[in-house]
């Protein structure tokens, strides 16, 4: 097994791109300077990971946003680097023979492997809305996940459930989690995830053999740390009261702060406005949509995509303060009443 | 318990559990004491009730207004008590995220001010807060007439303005969300306080005040 600096040497890299590369994941991984080092000397040394990458209930759209990760390492190198043992959508076999292939790869890499997960499970039914090669989605989670060295879920039907565990909800879908209850599952949410996240999620446990500091809903510190407000460019625009008030009018032209267009920005955790994405290039606020919060629970049945943060989930109104008046009132003059026929008052 | 979780019921059912009561509430309470009404009074008035009424809450709020009672005399009261209600009263209104609120609630946009002027309304607001629960706390007179309630009361406003205000600085990375939920748990609260305590002085303020003019009119004499 070929480490990252044979395989950067292999595509024609100097020893130069290799160190710069390596600087770079680790100031991405939130490492010291002074790691540095060691980056190196494990990604010298340590075979390129063993990936096995599930798919259930999803659109592929993680995967796709996982080979478009550049920023982190070259295409060429990435994906030779990720040894991507079983992906439905990337490898070439189909059928049995991948299965095949599935089984052989757990079984060669026992301990070893990184399980990533793509999609929410659906158990309902014994699995039947979800099922390959004849195996029930949840059966091939749990074995799979067995022997894993480290499980992460990536997008947020993995991790959440996401779009399939809307409402209705017809297929029962569930985070991954919730079947892997004894196991710990790294989130790498999002719809979809940045790839350049995923990437140094992987490398990162490469570098240190060990999974990476996560926050109270198992996602990497480092990247879902802070808000999307916090680090947005528009903030300024924020802390000066200057809003876009629709998509057309001047506000939004001139870039203003898209609070009032419903961005969930100061709500959501996530890298997009440091990160961003295509190698750095944007991500949607600079492209002038609000943050929906993709990578927070349940984004979707939260049903406020385009009213502000601030406003009565589900709205308040005129009618909902005459209904409040009318009752208070009415308690009032009945309580007057019934004091006054006490006191015996005309 | 998941923070969102949290965020949603505090911004959703709560909320709007908590404006349905304040507005019950507050017009239970007015309309009690309207309906309930004064004892019967057979005496031709000597002046002009309704007239002195209106006067009266229009130029209570000026009548001590002399160099020695604001800036001497009862600087506390007075500095402290006007920068204080127009802090809570501006930062209630035109903090951006708050008018976007009330626009949902009585459906009139108001006008939102920039985070400098939301930054130094809280800071006076928050001081003068302090300075007046201090005096209230030392002074001999106002010590005999104040209790729990009050105390309580500006417990809850003082961590509502430094909530909002952390809200509204903090980079607080990942527990940013369950400071908001503070920040909106403890307003929730509040709204469903203030219509039963002496906070609901913002609509009974204008009842007793009108009733002392109303009745200096009716006897005849200057207030």
């Amino acid at each position: 097994m070929h480490s990252l600096y044979e395989i950067f040497k292999r595509n024609g890299y100097t020893r130069r791109d290799f160190l710069r590369y390596v600087a770079l994941l680790v100031s991405a991984v939130g490492f010291p300077p002074s790691f540095l080092p060691n980056a190196v000397k494990a990604l010298e040394s340590k075979p390129k990971p063993v990936v096995i990458w599930l798919e259930f209930q999803d659109c592929a759209g993680c995967s796709e946003s996982f080979i478009r990760s550049t920023s982190l390492l070259p295409a060429d190198v990435l994906l030779d680097y990720l040894s991507l043992e079983y992906h439905e959508t990337l490898m070439a076999p189909s059928g049995l023979q991948a299965e095949e292939a599935k089984r052989e790869a757990i079984e060669r890499y026992k301990g070893e492997y990184i399980l990533i997960v793509e999609g929410s499970v659906s158990p309902k039914y014994k699995g039947v809305y979800c099922t390959i090669g004849g195996k029930s989605n949840e059966e091939i989670l749990k074995e799979a996940s067995k022997h894993a060295r480290l499980i992460i879920a990536v997008g947020s039907c993995a991790c959440w459930g996401g779009i399939p565990h809307a409402e209705p909800n017809p297929t029962g879908a569930m985070p991954i989690s919730e079947i892997l209850k004894d196991k710990k599952v790294v989130h790498i949410p999002g719809c979809p995830p940045i790839g350049d996240v995923m990437v140094a999620t992987i490398v990162g446990f490469v570098m240190t053999g060990r999974e990476p500091a996560l926050d109270n809903l198992g996602r990497p510190k480092t990247f879902y740390g802070q808000t999307i407000h916090d680090r947005c460019y528009r903030r300024p625009f924020y802390n000066a009261g200057k809003f876009a008030s629709s998509f057309e009018d001047e506000g939004a032209k001139k870039g203003y702060c898209l609070y009032k267009l419903g961005c969930k920005g100061p709500i959501t955790r996530n890298a997009c406005a440091t990160v961003r994405w295509n190698g750095g290039l944007s991500f949607p606020i600079q492209s002038g949509h609000p943050c929906f919060g993709c990578s927070e629970p349940d984004f979707w049945d939260r049903s406020f995509l385009y009213s502000p943060l601030s406003v009565v989930e589900g709205g308040f109104g005129w009618k909902k303060v005459l209904a409040g008046i009318a009752v208070g009132s009415a308690l009032g003059l009945g309580s007057a009443y019934i004091n006054k026929k006490l006191r015996g008052v005309k | 318990m998941k923070d969102v979780v949290f965020y949603d019921f505090v911004r959703g059912p709560l909320l709007k559990f908590a404006l349905f009561v304040f507005f019950a509430g507050i017009s239970y309470r007015f309309f009690r004491v309207v309906f309930l009404g004064l004892p019967a009074d057979y005496a031709k008035p000597k002046g002009n009730p309704y007239l002195m009424a209106v006067k009266k809450i229009i130029i209570k709020p000026t009548m001590g207004w002399t160099f020695n009672e604001i800036f001497s005399r009862r600087a506390i009261n007075f500095i402290g008590g006007f920068l204080f209600h127009l802090g809570f009263l501006g930062l209630t209104f035109f903090v951006p995220a708050h008018a976007l609120l009330w626009k949902e609630i009585i459906g009139i946009s108001l006008p939102v001010m920039p985070s400098l002027i939301v930054d130094i309304l809280t800071y006076s607001a928050l001081g003068s807060l302090i300075a007046l629960t201090l005096h209230r706390a030392l002074n001999p007179v106002l010590k005999l007439l104040t209790g729990k309630d009050e105390y309580f009361a500006n417990l809850l406003v003082a961590l509502i303005l430094f909530t909002g205000l952390l809200a509204n600085k903090w980079a607080g990375g990942g527990l940013y969300i369950w400071l908001l939920s503070m920040h909106m748990l403890l307003a929730d609260l509040l709204i469903l306080y203030i219509p039963f305590s002496r906070l609901s002085h913002f609509v009974y303020y204008f009842l007793s005040v009108g009733f002392m003019g109303w009745n200096a009119g009716k006897r005849g004499v200057s207030f």
